[in-house]
């Protein structure tokens, strides 16, 4: 029998060589989609790479999402090439702070990456900052908001967007004092929410208040209803919320489930829009700290026209984590073309000396501790929503002056970080 | 405090009966065709997901369809891959489900995005129910009710049906009931189905509580496996106690040592095996000893 016309040629039936093949092709994209580095390459000579650590499962994975586009927005806009060299983007997950860990040393000693950015939750972007230390090499975290980050855990190599715990509290607690004075500390049981409840009971305390219950929930708690009824029983002026992503959007449902939404108030710093999209219209309530809302009137020019152009890729607006992951891109992006290259050492000193000029103040990263000086928005949720993305009212914009800013971020001799000198 | 220990109490066991939904479905899969399935909590994700598509699309007679979509799925599923894993090594087929668990998560987000999907409460459904000092809300009662039935109804179904009864003659031993006559492996996808069928169930009563993004099967996987093997391993009975016992114990940790809440369910495993290690009803089988 002719081989060739069974398909047997190389001994291999065709039904074999079919399902093979449909199956090294499942395997390629599942590949693509989990774990196998994602690549978004301009062109093919001698190109700079930069790492992208971006949770691609787990809770966080949602804002990680927009982080990561936002990261590809901003190299896009340069047309994928900086020092008239094409960019390379490789995107490895971060499952856990050890997964994180290992993929950061991927990205540097496999893929050879001159600069990371990642870090999606605080455990992570600890454990990448770590790396990144070891090897000398700089790393964004946009999004990560533990003080120790740019506190107690610092170092020269680490850039740090998201203003710390301590400043979201201080911008958002004297709201909630206002409201009332007996608060509950419903906070998750990692970096993140130990510096929430830490902060705000100390604000509280210091103000005359009391906590009246504090609880510490695991991360990727599926069920809320026990604390619920712990928090109903204890009767808070507020409820302070220390839990993030897609437990945030769990809590919120269940909070508005059980009845609680329109009896105690909820607040919480630091959320991201998805958290709050993901709760529904019918859901959604609190008041919070945002760094950033496509709605706002006073966002500069360019940021309209990033959000412009990202709803247009996208088909959806620009969530906050969109502009984080894109701004902290472009302070990189714009440090690299400073220096003139991607050594280290060069790139550290253009990283703390950019400068962008933004809404009245100079946004900087600052020498003794990498954090980026910003402001912040405090939003509620509208009384009502009629655009299922347009949730927030932004009530303010803060701190207000430079001396506001600086009393909010603390000064050099207040600031925990020992910074080393390279 | 009487009072909201009772409440606790109330509350862990309709969490309870959650888990059990999402477990049975894990426990007759193993027990019948001895596959661990580690892709169980993506059918649950599955389930989740078409409600919210198929209520959109068709309003509620469409939710009610997603659990029988998802048992669909499942029994294809089983057709091209799993069937295949019958006479192999164990781990083949927990590294093989574990392999489509990551596959199916990847699709969900290929197909919805990571964001998660807003999926709530049905108005006719919110609201309380007050018996004495304890407090449910009308949605909790709901998902309380319609676990009782179908739990009901699949164990009426297992024990006075013919097919049940060929199910459970297959899951001891297959070959003798192949011997009559019986065409096995399509009692066997039908088996692969109804485990899936009933996690989407729980996936479509899951949805209004939990946030629904394609990781959500992580919430719902590891429980489901500790009720398992706290219940014993194929025990439909015992994977109904053991899911009480883990929305119970998790309900009271978190009211008198909210600190250990995450690990309770796993320190309660830990003692049941120590105690009994084939799980709380598990039973010797012959084809796992």
């Amino acid at each position: 029998m002719d081989d060739t016309k069974t398909g047997n040629a190389r001994g291999l039936s065709r039904r074999q060589l079919l399902t093979t093949a449909a199956g090294v092709g499942a395997a390629g994209i599942g590949a693509q989609l989990l774990g196998a580095p994602f690549v978004n390459r301009a062109w093919a000579a001698d190109p700079i790479r930069i790492g992208m650590l971006w949770a691609k499962t787990g809770s966080i994975v949602d804002q990680a999402e927009y982080l990561a586009q936002g990261c590809q927005l901003a190299l896009e806009q340069r047309g994928n090439k900086i020092l008239d060299r094409p960019v390379d983007l490789v995107w490895l997950d971060e499952p856990s702070p050890q997964g994180a860990q290992q993929n950061a040393e991927r990205l540097i000693s496999e893929q050879g990456a001159v600069a990371l950015i990642g870090g999606a939750m605080s455990s992570l972007a600890l454990a990448e900052s770590a790396v990144a230390n070891k090897h000398k090499v700089p790393f964004i975290a946009p999004n990560a908001a533990a003080d120790s980050l740019t506190g107690s855990a610092c170092n020269p190599y680490t850039f740090r967007g998201q203003p710390p715990v301590s400043v979201h509290t201080k911008v958002l607690a004297p709201y909630c004092a206002g409201i009332g004075k007996k608060w509950y500390l419903l906070t998750a049981a990692y970096a993140f929410g130990q510096d929430i409840a830490d902060n705000f009971r100390h604000y509280i305390e210091a103000n005359g208040g009391e906590v009246v219950g504090a609880d510490s929930v695991p991360i990727g708690t599926p069920d809320y209803s026990s604390y619920i009824l712990k928090i109903r029983a204890a009767q808070p002026d507020v409820v302070i919320g220390g839990i993030s992503a897609s437990d945030l959007t769990t809590f919120l449902k269940q909070w508005k489930e059980l009845g609680m939404s329109s009896k105690i108030p909820f607040a919480e710093i630091a959320v991201g829009n998805t958290d709050l999209w993901g709760v529904g219209a019918q859901a959604a309530a609190g008041l919070y700290t945002l760094t950033w809302y496509y709605k706002n009137p006073d966002n500069p020019a360019d940021e309209q026209e990033m959000a412009e152009q990202y709803q247009k890729k996208y088909n959806r607006p620009a969530a906050d984590k969109t502009w984080m992951g894109w701004f902290g891109m472009r302070s990189l992006l714009s440090s690299i073309e400073a220096a003139g290259s991607t050594e280290s050492g060069k790139l550290v000193k253009a990283l703390t000396e950019w400068k962008v000029r933004r809404n009245g103040i100079d946004v900087t990263y600052r020498d003794f501790d990498h954090q980026m000086i910003n402001r912040l928005l405090v939003a509620g949720i509208k009384p009502k929503i009629t655009d299922k993305w347009d949730f927030f009212d932004v009530k303010a914009e803060l701190p207000k002056t430079p001396a506001d800013i600086e009393a909010a971020y603390g000064t050099e001799a207040q600031s925990a970080c020992k910074m080393p000198t390279i | 405090m009487l009072s909201m220990i009772l409440s606790q109490a109330a509350n862990g066991l309709v969490l309870g009966f959650l888990y059990v939904l999402i477990a049975v479905g894990l426990s007759i899969i193993f027990g019948m065709l001895g596959i661990v399935n580690f892709a169980h909590g993506a059918f649950f994700a599955i389930g989740c997901y078409l409600a919210l598509t198929l209520g959109d699309m068709f309003g509620w007679w469409g939710v009610l369809l997603a659990p029988i979509a998802t048992g669909a799925i499942g029994m294809i599923v089983e057709f091209v891959l799993i069937r295949r894993l019958y006479d192999k090594d164990p781990l083949v087929s927990l590294i093989i489900t574990f392999a489509l668990a990551l596959f199916l998560e990847a699709s969900l987000r290929a197909l919805y995005g990571a964001a998660p999907q807003a999926y709530n409460v049905p108005d006719m459904l919110t609201g309380f129910v007050i018996f004495g000092p304890v407090l449910l809300t009308k949605y909790r009662l709901f998902v309380l009710a319609v676990t009782v039935l179908a739990l009901a109804a699949f164990w009426l179904f297992l024990n006075f049906t013919p097919f049940g009864r060929i199910i459970r003659a297959g899951s001891r031993d297959g070959e003798m009931v192949g011997l009559l006559g019986i065409n096995l492996p399509v009692v066997f996808s039908f088996v692969f189905g109804i485990g899936c069928l009933l996690a989407g169930l729980a996936g479509m009563l899951a949805g209004p509580l939990w946030t629904v993004n394609p990781s959500m099967a992580g919430a719902a996987i590891m429980p489901a496996f500790v009720i398992v093997v706290i219940g014993g391993l194929g025990s439909f009975a015992g994977a109904i106690l053991s899911g009480l016992l883990v929305g119970l114990t998790t309900a009271m940790t978190i009211q008198f040592a909210p600190q250990w809440s995450g690990a309770a369910m796993y320190i309660l495993m830990a003692v049941v095996l120590l105690v009994r290690p084939r799980g709380l009803l598990g039973e010797r089988w012959e084809r796992f000893e």
